[in-house]
């Protein structure tokens, strides 16, 4: 199983993809750079979410928490407590790890059903919102100001869209990587028994708080590290964006239009859907207001309806019919 | 102390028309297996439309119910036939996203027709007041009370003894079998939703008065829901009413002792200690 | 009166029955037999039409309703009293077997149906408002009958009613058949249990694996070797 994994590490075809993504700050205006920068940060938040509710099959809504971590405590640091933001990266995910941990313990130890999983991580999700907006410390309501990116690696900073773009792809890459290497691995091959019958796993003695722990652990330092990175392009940290369980359910639709619990999957529902939403609003936001929204819920229901069981198996699908034909 | 009253009244109260909305839900849930995230939203859709009839007809919302819930419970069953039935089968989540995806048409909808001002839709009896003791009442929120509790009954009886709810329940329990007695299973699916949706447009009426509305508020009505309908075990009738007036009187208790959005938090804080300790939420015996 | 002509179903498109014929005279008692998975239930299944065919037909008394659905063959009769007798568990018995009468053939005289039903069960009667789930399984497989004849069948599908029985009361079970075969109905009995068919069927299919294996009356499809065969998977 482990060979998958090195056949997607040394596949010509990957480099080939990330070799000419580099070239694409040269090619684009800042406008459609910025979407495609956009899109890479939700395709790796995606696929981080990806390991806990598309694998393991635990649909948790506490996502925002790790990302507000990474974004929020981070840059109250620097800003707040002079510390470097790579410091500040690190602690903020191993503080994300364990909050991960936690929640994936309670989970465990109370049994919890899935429905009642969702709504106690939205619960942990909004509490964490609300703390946010009330703490001074790490911004308030207001958010936090972060000192203008001046290309000093060191510093935790990219040196405006270019180096921005740099990073997500190496983010975006990464975390669809582990999500490779944790499909063909052992790990994933016992989130997908905990997924697809609990009960069953157990009475065979799989380690389910283990695995869930696991599964968690990774992907919350994962989105802490993305949300971190994240609030470095967007030099402002808001709290209503970056620590409100809305950004999880974007999430969710992401991974679950393109392709739940695959590991290209979430990439391709983060491609598709973000720039459309961006170009959305960037064509319609400003004539009425909420149109932008609508005809973007309305894809949203032609895309499921049209491909129910998701956009990656719709491509492999017509992938497969075109090399039939040929 | 009668601030304690003034809480558990209003709790009471407004909580009967949670455990109302959660049936809704609750019903639809037992028969196809879908949980509805758009449900707040359809909500924000029945007050919208009484606005609407009262701007262009002077209509009182209490009288708006007669054009509403026609209206929504035919909408809803559109929307079962042709959104949630093709998606039978699939994946719960994506179906979950889809009604996701249906409450940004329906809120965004909303925002365009009639803009993100709060607005209000002026009742007659908005105003009137009860006292009982130190405790004030407001007369909506007793008439939202009272027809919540008649609903809910009526619905209970409906599912007991007619044979449509039998058929309902029979759905519910055993789909297959309830096909070997010749029951239509899908028109009773169609049929159980738009329930659900015209349940809802009863409800906004009811929640209507004295309330501003905009069109994003469909979201909290929709996780309240869930809450309540979770607490309840899903399908427990007795267990979701029960939910309903704990939530309800979760956030009273939250509202008037808890400063701002920490109050919003009572609710959850309530549901997730119950749920921990109680993972069978507040069901006791399987009363359906 | 019930003809399958060359039927190849299945579920999600993978066929479990192939090319099967089976016919069913008015008025009969035919067994259809088999081990485990042979398909027998997939076979009942496609009857009630609950499962769709990939191929073939099933006609009922001359018309064919290969593509109705299961509530207009209940109408017409066609009833089915599953296995593991899915009675509703949450329903008492009395909800149980007014579900059983609620095809509008049988609706009109549900009240006199249920009479006759409860003289031929009187320990249903005895606990009309227990609650279905807490019954034996001999008293569940009762009601399970029941409510099938509470659709006024003119065809009826036992699927393995004997399943998980004491010997007693598959004795009172299969008396019951005898008696209502001898009122005139017809009776298309399912079985996994050999003899016990064999005793009370007049004419027996045999499936294997999907197909029929054997056909025939009883006493020839007892004494053919391909039945044990069959059953013993040589």
């Amino acid at each position: 199983m482990r060979g998958e994994f090195y056949k997607t590490l040394s596949s010509p075809i990957w480099w080939g993809v990330l070799a000419v993504a580099a070239t694409l700050p040269f090619m684009l205006s800042s406008y459609y750079l910025h979407i495609l920068t956009l899109s890479l940060v939700y395709v790796a938040l995606a696929s981080s979410w990806n390991i806990v509710g598309g694998m393991a099959g635990q649909i948790s809504l506490a996502h925002s928490l790790f990302i507000g971590i990474g974004a929020m405590l981070s840059s109250a640091m620097l800003l707040k407590l002079g510390i470097n933001m790579w410091l500040g990266l690190l602690i903020s995910a191993l503080i994300s790890g364990a909050l991960g941990v936690a929640i994936a313990w309670i989970d465990f130890r109370f049994q919890l059903g899935h429905l009642s999983f969702v709504l106690i991580t939205l619960a942990f999700a909004e509490m964490g919102s609300i703390i946010v907006e009330g703490w001074d410390f790490l911004g308030g309501a207001s958010g936090l100001l972060l000192p203008k990116d001046t290309g000093n690696f060191l510093a935790f900073q990219f040196g405006g869209g270019d180096g921005a773009f740099w990073m997500m792809l190496a983010l975006a890459a990464i975390c669809v990587l582990v999500n490779v290497a944790i499909l063909n691995s052992p790990l994933g091959y016992y989130l997908r028994t905990i997924r697809d019958n609990e009960k069953a796993a157990q009475a065979i003695g799989v380690d389910i708080l283990r695995y869930k722990i696991t599964a968690m652990a990774i992907s919350a330092v994962l989105a802490s590290v993305v949300g971190t990175a994240y609030v470095r392009y967007l030099t402002f940290a808001d709290p209503y964006l970056l620590i409100s369980p809305v950004i999880t359910i974007e999430i969710v639709l992401f991974a679950t239009v393109g392709g739940l619990g695959r590991a290209y999957g979430p990439a391709l529902g983060a491609l598709l859907l973000v720039p459309l939403g961006e170009v959305l609003r960037g064509k319609l936001g400003s004539t009425l207001p909420g149109l932008h929204y609508f005809i973007y819920g309305i894809v949203v229901i032609g895309v499921i309806l049209v491909t129910p069981r998701g956009l990656l198996p719709l491509f492999e699908g017509l992938w497969r019919r075109w090399r039939e034909a040929r | 102390m009668s601030e304690l009253y003034q809480a558990l009244a209003q709790g009471l109260l407004i909580g009967s028309s949670y455990g109302l909305l959660a049936l809704g839900m609750g019903l639809v849930y037992g028969v196809s297996g879908v949980v509805n995230f758009s449900h707040g939203d359809f909500i924000s859709l029945g007050m919208f439309m009484c606005l609407a009839l009262y701007s262009a007809l002077s209509l009182d919302p209490y009288v708006s119910v007669i054009i509403t819930v026609p209206v929504m419970t035919a909408i809803g069953a559109l929307v079962y036939l042709f959104l949630i039935r093709p998606m039978v089968g699939h994946q719960f989540l994506m179906v979950v996203q889809l009604t996701l995806g249906l409450s940004l048409v329906l809120q965004n909808g909303i925002l365009m027709v009639f803009g993100g001002q709060p607005a209000r839709t002026p009742s007659v009896v908005e105003s009137k007041l009860l006292l009982l003791g130190d405790v004030v009442l407001r007369v909506p929120h007793l008439i939202a009370f009272a027809v919540s509790f008649v609903l809910a009954g009526g619905l209970y009886v409906m599912l007991r003894s007619t044979d449509f709810g039998r058929s309902i329940r029979a759905v519910h329990q055993n789909a297959h079998a309830a096909a070997l007695m010749g029951i239509d299973v899908g028109r009773v699916q169609v049929m159980t939703f738009a329930l659900g949706i015209g349940i809802l447009a009863l409800a906004a009426t009811l929640l209507l008065p004295g309330t501003p509305i905009q069109p994003t508020q469909g979201l909290r009505y929709t996780v309240i829901t869930l809450l309540v309908v979770v607490l309840g075990g899903m399908t427990n009738f007795v267990g979701i009413m029960l939910g309903g007036l704990v939530i309800g009187i979760a956030e009273a208790f939250g509202t008037i002792y808890l400063e701002g959005p920490l109050g919003l938090l009572m609710p959850y804080l309530i549901f997730v200690l119950i749920m921990l300790f109680r993972p069978q939420g507040l069901t006791w015996s399987s009363s359906r | 009166m019930l003809e399958i002509e060359s039927l190849t179903a299945g579920y999600g498109g993978v066929p479990v029955l192939r090319d099967i014929n089976v016919k069913l005279g008015v008025g009969e008692i035919v067994g259809l037999l088999g081990a485990n998975n042979a398909g027998k239930t997939t076979l009942i299944n496609s009857l009630s039409g609950t499962v769709r065919p990939i191929s073939g037909r099933i006609l009922f008394q001359g018309e064919d309703i290969t593509a109705m659905p299961p509530r207009l063959r209940v109408e017409r009769g066609i009833v089915q009293v599953p296995e593991g007798r899915l009675v509703f568990p949450d329903m008492s018995i009395r909800e149980n077997l007014l579900l059983g009468g609620i095809n509008s053939r049988a609706r009109p005289h549900r009240r006199q149906q249920m009479d006759k039903v409860l003289e031929l069960f009187p320990r249903l009667g005895e606990r009309l408002s227990q609650n279905a789930g807490s019954l034996s399984g001999g008293e569940q497989q009762m009601l399970a009958i029941g409510r099938g004849l509470m659709a006024e069948a003119r065809v009826l599908m036992l699927d393995e009613p004997s399943l998980g029985l004491s010997p007693l009361f598959v004795q009172y079970i299969f008396e019951i058949i005898d008696r209502l075969h001898a009122e005139g109905l017809t009776i298309l009995l399912v079985e996994q249990n050999l003899n016990l068919t064999l005793r009370h069927a007049q004419r027996c299919y045999v499936l294997e694996r999907g197909q029929i294996a054997v056909e025939g009356v009883a006493d020839a499809v007892r004494d053919d070797p391909r039945t044990k065969s069959a059953y013993l998977g040589l």
